[in-house]
């Protein structure tokens, strides 16, 4: 299925600028055909990930391959890359058809069969019509198939984007963001995504790598990373509403927190600990554990709902839309155990622990 | 509604009189250069010529090595204006795009000449011109027209180019371009306007320079419009006003020439860096 032509790599890749670490110790292998999101907030290091594979920029440190061959010294244009830029990038003084030929008149195809390209390039991307305008003339969403269209002209072997859907308003973007889906499947290349939105890199992508602060926090599938967060910054990161992270203590063989105590059993438990709680493992209106609502958002197929706690944290709880809710009561909750994330406080790295039924 | 209507009278008349008042130099300077010499110091004067002449212009043509100043003009500007804008147009592009050390400290260095009154920089260049054996020649005027024009036209493109999106170049290298391609292909048409209109400000301002030229170029041969009229008609014991004049009015008809068609690419240059085009 994966083809090692395809194949991306990252050994040991470090990036700064003067004193400033942008990515550091990256190590990373993306399967050929493979659909990878680099996701992270911004100026974790995604997009200058994405210029050194480009070859825009060059590692410090490290060795980048393509395919099994490294391309350190390789000028972007001999990389078999194409690149989607968020501002698009389109060269205003041509026409469209002009736009999507330019990386074939660079690679010295001959006029008719250029034309023909072109023209099959234009059909897929429905921007047939549009072929004489020039890029000032043409919707956000038109510019956008216009720089997919360069890209796609030359079949590469690795598809990069940058952040590619964050200049259209939110309808086109989710139309889009199929439409992509759709064409990696139909093309089977590699693709690295660079976004910030997490719900891009849910949805389109094969496996996940988070970024923060320069460093690879995790890189799994969607639900690996959604079910399994490495580590701190990844479990607050993922996941909308926010998981609720409460910093505890082992005591007794317990994790200790004003508004719960739950029994665990692990290897190499530390004494501090943070339990993070995802809005949907929370069972309101029975159980141990007490809270007062402070505020309901009803959001039509949902209410999200803040619990103040005992000892002053704060819960997110997704309830049923029809609960009979109301902020300044006080309510019962529980947790289902077997979906509770726990993590070292000390360093954030998730622990393995079995968790049983809590109590107050 | 009635004060809007004051207000664009009275500023259509502050606008004409200016108009006027720049404009009336220029008309006098057409009616003098076609009006026989014995008109013109006639009192009370006239304003329209009673006879109209072009033994002036005639005389200048046929008479006087006028063309062969014209000549040294057209090609001194030509070849500055050519020199400084390869030079800025690369070099703006280079301080816009590159990082290396002392980037900005160069960029800014570059202004210093600017600092300093020309008559500063007259002597030394002078004596450079003589020490590398180039003095009295329209080359050394090529050089000396470089070194002030050049700072300018650095910093004019180099606003224009800081508003070419530095994803257009990085594109152009993905689709395969190399460097000097990706200059040519996509950053040097998005830049036309600016490397147009620093066109025009480097000839105008060689086109128009006096001082240098005067100390710089001592012979006929190698002289400029602007010094060549001036020792021609100009003596301590005699002033040929109606030579001078058709003389201006032939130097002012190549940059009307220019201005006619690209003005609004000059305009467009001034505005640089303000307001994105």
């Amino acid at each position: 299925m994966s083809d090692p032509l395809f194949e991306v790599r990252f050994s040991g890749v470090r990036k700064a600028f003067g004193n400033a670490v942008a990515v550091r110790d990256l190590d990373l292998t993306i399967a050929g055909g493979e659909f990878v999101a680099l996701l992270g907030p911004s100026g974790c290091g995604k997009t200058t990930t994405l210029r050194m594979l480009a070859g825009l920029e060059f590692p410090t440190e490290g060795a980048i391959s393509i395919g099994g061959r490294v391309v350190n010294a390789v000028a972007p244009g001999a990389r078999d890359i194409a690149m989607v830029f968020q501002s698009y990038a389109l060269y205003p003084h041509m026409t469209v058809a002009q736009n999507i030929a330019y990386p074939l008149r660079k690679r010295g195809v001959a006029k008719a069969e250029r034309a023909l390209r072109v023209q099959q390039v234009a059909d897929t991307l429905q921007l047939t019509a549009l072929l004489e305008r020039r890029p000032r003339q043409l919707s956000g969403g038109q510019q956008q198939r216009v720089a997919l269209g360069r890209a796609l002209v030359r079949d590469p072997r690795v598809f990069l984007l940058d952040e590619p859907l964050s200049n259209l308003d939110a309808k086109l973007r989710s139309h889009m963001r199929a439409e992509l889906i759709e064409l990696h499947r139909r093309i089977r290349r590699t693709f690295v995504y660079v976004t910030h939105d997490q719900l891009e890199a849910m949805t389109m992508s094969d496996r996940i790598a988070v970024m923060h602060e320069g460093a690879l926090q995790q890189f799994g599938t969607p639900a690996e990373v959604y079910n399994q967060p490495a580590n701190l910054f990844v479990a607050g990161f993922i996941g909308a509403p926010a998981m609720t992270l409460l910093h505890g203590a082992l005591r007794e063989g317990a994790f200790s927190h004003p508004a719960i105590t739950l029994p665990l059993s692990g290897p190499a438990l530390t004494p501090t600990l943070v339990l993070g709680i995802r809005p949907e493992d929370v069972v309101l209106g029975e159980g141990p554990c007490v809270g007062r609502i402070r505020l309901v958002e009803p959001t039509g197929h949902e209410q999200i709902v803040a619990l103040d706690l005992p000892g002053g944290d704060s819960l997110t709880v997704r309830a049923a839309p029809d609960a009979p809710l109301r902020a300044g009561e006080a309510v019962a909750w529980s947790v289902r155990p077997q979906r509770l994330h726990l993590f070292d406080a000390s360093n954030g790295q998730r622990l393995a622990a079995t968790m049983t039924e809590a109590s107050a | 509604m009635r004060r809007s209507l004051l207000g664009g009278i009275a500023f259509n008349l502050l606008a004409w009189t200016m108009v006027f008042i720049v404009a009336f130099p220029l008309v006098w300077m057409v009616i003098t250069s076609v009006k026989p010499q014995f008109e013109l110091f006639r009192i009370p004067p006239t304003f329209w010529p009673e006879q109209v002449t072009f033994e002036h212009y005639a005389r200048l043509l046929f008479e006087t090595p006028f063309l062969t100043y014209m000549r040294n003009s057209l090609l001194l500007s030509t070849t500055t204006t050519i020199l400084v804008v390869a030079v800025a147009t690369l070099g703006a592009h280079s301080l816009v795009r590159f990082r290396y050390r002392g980037r900005e400290a160069l960029a800014q260095l570059v202004l210093f000449t600017y600092l300093l009154p020309s008559v500063v920089l007259l002597l030394p260049l002078y004596l450079m011109m003589v020490w590398i054996g180039v003095a009295n020649s329209l080359f050394s005027l090529v050089i000396a027209y470089t070194t002030f024009a050049l700072p300018y036209a650095l910093w004019l493109l180099r606003s224009f180019m800081q508003g070419i999106p530095e994803d257009l170049e990085s594109a152009a290298l993905v689709d395969g371009a190399t460097r000097m391609e990706a200059f040519f292909d996509v950053i040097l048409p998005q830049a036309l306007p600016g490397i147009i209109s620093t066109c025009l400000f480097t000839f105008i301002l060689s086109w128009n320079e006096y001082l240098y030229a005067l100390v710089l170029v001592n012979t006929d041969a190698v002289r400029p419009l602007t010094t060549g009229v001036m020792s021609m008609l100009v003596s301590a014991f005699n002033i040929e006003w109606s030579l001078l004049m058709a003389a201006s009015v032939m130097m002012s008809i190549p940059l009307i020439i220019i201005f006619a068609f690209l003005q609004k690419f000059l305009t467009q240059g001034f505005g640089a860096g303000g307001v994105k085009g």
